[in-house]
């Protein structure tokens, strides 16, 4: 972290989070999936 | 950060706080040991109630109520860097509720207030308990009353400025108290009181439970935004960054105080007494209150990237490695987060109209509440209080390797805890059962989900022994190496130099809640005395 140059913590700052929007994108997405399944693999059959 | 009489002030609610916790914390095992049915010896249905009573009391109301006092005491003196408002009267509440809890514990310990922490009638305890309980409420108002005003002066003595962030998002939750706590204080006044004292004869229940549907989903709130305050404001920097935008962290205080409020009914799903229009409404307001979830998980992962990519780390996900894990404020929030995920999971599965009755009143229940509860809220406290305790007491921490393992302890023993309670949930596993033994092929299928709790339990306890170690030992350590620094508040990326009224106070969010609270509430209340009803004889005590 001390060897950054200004450049480099400039573009760090202003970067978009893309790891983040990766990490947020699947966690909604297995919520999803997982919702769905319990609502079609365990609720409805069970009538 | 500030004088010795308002550390004091907090070290004093902060250890009423863990008292309690750790009692809790040993009932919680024998709970689960006595409803397997392992210990014969251990099988008592009167004992397991008093037990369950005791311990929801002491994690729901006693540790969180004392906690989210003297966090915000702490919180308020460093941000706004003035003393406490009326010390006398912060003490007055300080004793005031320590009071309730003394007279609270005696019908709860003598099995005379085996009522559960929700309490619902007909079922009724010693009056004691009521009247205890609504003392340890009162001295809560107390320290919302001195948040707000501490809140209020500040703004009038410094016009135009942005109000610090840690205190923004506390004065908003005292706010959210005040309103969360005025539904079950009108159900305990009116009706539970009278009823255990038998000025009345009979209890409304549907009244009973609507007042307390008012307060039992905002309570969920209550506890979580010291949580949530640790992500925005201390979780950042000890990470070595920024937080990503101090704007989107008031934004989701803001909604979680307002759509916290008027959406209780997803809890009365299965109820008689309110019509499914209203049901409804309130399902709808519950999805709501996930997006500030969703946006404080985005900005607290966004804040960790920064720092992870200003540390060294590169690639999609390579900053997570480069993250401090030692640091016990990082760890926890990395831990918090995913348990986050599953107990939200489970949350949306709960408000979910149809679906819930396939869980409805299922062991499915306990364990999502104690996923949210026990692990992402109680985690933060733990990170909470380590990151206090040395600036409190001018003490090094006693062992950061002890906190660090306790922490993970703490993730696994919930994680092993809470999984098998919601697949017993999903078995057909009743809540508020204290034996599981019918020797039927059903409930043999249960016991190995019963022993995996056990375990995790065990796990549990021993991490939460840890932690009071951990605590007692810095206290008391006679050499310890000195800290005097200050409570250091995260930065956010883009300095915030103004900000419109509406991300400024809560002056506007309160009018908005008692529209939300008159149109959600109103009628669904009023209806209990509009048509003739007849009330329930009290049955206990």
């Amino acid at each position: 972290m001390d060897q950054m140059s200004e450049e480099d913590r400039k573009r760090i700052l202003e970067s978009s989070p893309v790891g983040t929007f990766a990490l947020m994108s699947a966690v909604i997405g297995g919520m999803a999936v997982a919702w769905l399944f319990l609502y079609y693999g365990v609720f409805l059959p069970r009538g | 950060m500030n004088g010795a009489a308002t550390k004091k002030l907090a070290l004093s609610h902060l250890w009423v706080a863990f008292a309690a916790f750790i009692v809790a914390c040993f009932m919680g095992e024998y709970q689960v040991l006595e409803r397997s049915g392992f210990i014969p010896a251990l099988d008592s249905a009167p004992v397991y109630f008093a037990s369950v009573s005791t311990h929801g009391v002491l994690m729901a109301f006693v540790l969180t109520i004392f906690f989210i006092m003297g966090f915000g005491y702490t919180i308020a003196t460093a941000s706004l860097k003035q003393p406490v408002w009326n010390m006398p009267l912060a003490w007055g509440g300080f004793w005031l509720a320590l009071v309730g809890v003394v007279l609270a514990a005696v019908p709860l310990l003598t099995g005379k207030a085996s009522v559960l922490y929700t309490f619902y009638p007909p079922i009724v305890a010693h009056a004691a308990f009521y009247i205890g309980a609504t003392l340890l409420v009162v001295g809560s108002w107390v320290w919302c009353a001195i948040m707000l005003v501490m809140f209020s002066q500040w703004k009038t003595a410094n016009p135009g400025q942005t109000v610090p962030l840690a205190m923004f998002a506390t004065a908003a939750n005292a706010m959210l108290w005040l309103w969360t706590s005025a539904g079950v204080a009108l159900e305990v006044l009116f009706q539970l009181i009278p009823l255990s004292l038998g000025w009345i004869d009979t209890v409304d229940p549907g009244l009973a439970r609507t007042l307390f549907a008012w307060t039992l989903h905002p309570i969920v709130y209550f506890w979580l935004i010291p949580a949530y305050t640790a992500f925005y404001v201390f979780v950042p920097k000890q990470a070595g960054g920024y937080l990503f935008s101090d704007e989107m962290a008031r934004i989701a205080f803001i909604v979680l105080a307002v759509f916290a409020l008027p959406i209780g009914f997803h809890h009365l799903y299965m109820d008689p007494e309110q019509a499914s229009g209203w049901k409804l409404l309130h399902g709808i307001g519950t999805f709501v209150v996930a997006l500030p979830t969703l946006v404080t998980g985005f900005t607290v992962i966004a804040s960790l990237e920064i720092a992870g990519r200003l540390r060294g780390g590169k690639g999609l996900f390579g900053w997570i490695l480069t993250l401090p894990w030692t640091n016990t404020m990082v760890l926890s929030v990395i831990l918090a987060l995913l348990m986050l995920i599953f107990g939200g999971f489970g949350g949306i599965v709960n408000a979910s109209y149809a679906m819930n009755a396939m869980i409805h009143n299922t062991a499915w229940v306990p364990g999502h509440f104690h996923l949210i509860f026990g692990g992402t809220t109680i985690i933060m406290y733990f990170a909470i209080a380590y990151y206090l305790w040395p600036l409190l007491i001018g003490k090094a921490l006693f062992s950061n390797t002890m906190a660090v393992t306790q922490l993970w302890l703490w993730f696994i023993g919930m994680a092993i805890l809470t999984t098998p309670w919601h697949v017993l949930g999903l078995l057909g596993q009743p809540r508020r059962i204290s034996s599981v033994v019918y020797n039927n092929l059903l409930t043999l299928a249960w016991k190995p989900y019963e022993f995996m709790m056990i375990f995790g339990g065990l796990i549990l306890l021993g991490s939460a022994c840890l932690f009071i170690y951990n605590l007692v030992k810095t206290q008391l350590n006679p050499t310890p190496e000195a800290v005097a620094g200050e409570i250091e508040f995260a930065e956010p990326i883009h300095a915030v130099t103004a900000l419109p009224e509406y991300l400024n106070g809560l002056k506007l969010w309160n009018k908005v809640i008692a529209v939300l609270m008159a149109v959600s509430f109103g009628y669904p209340i009023l209806q209990f005395f509009f048509m003739k009803t007849f009330g329930s004889s009290a049955w206990g005590y």
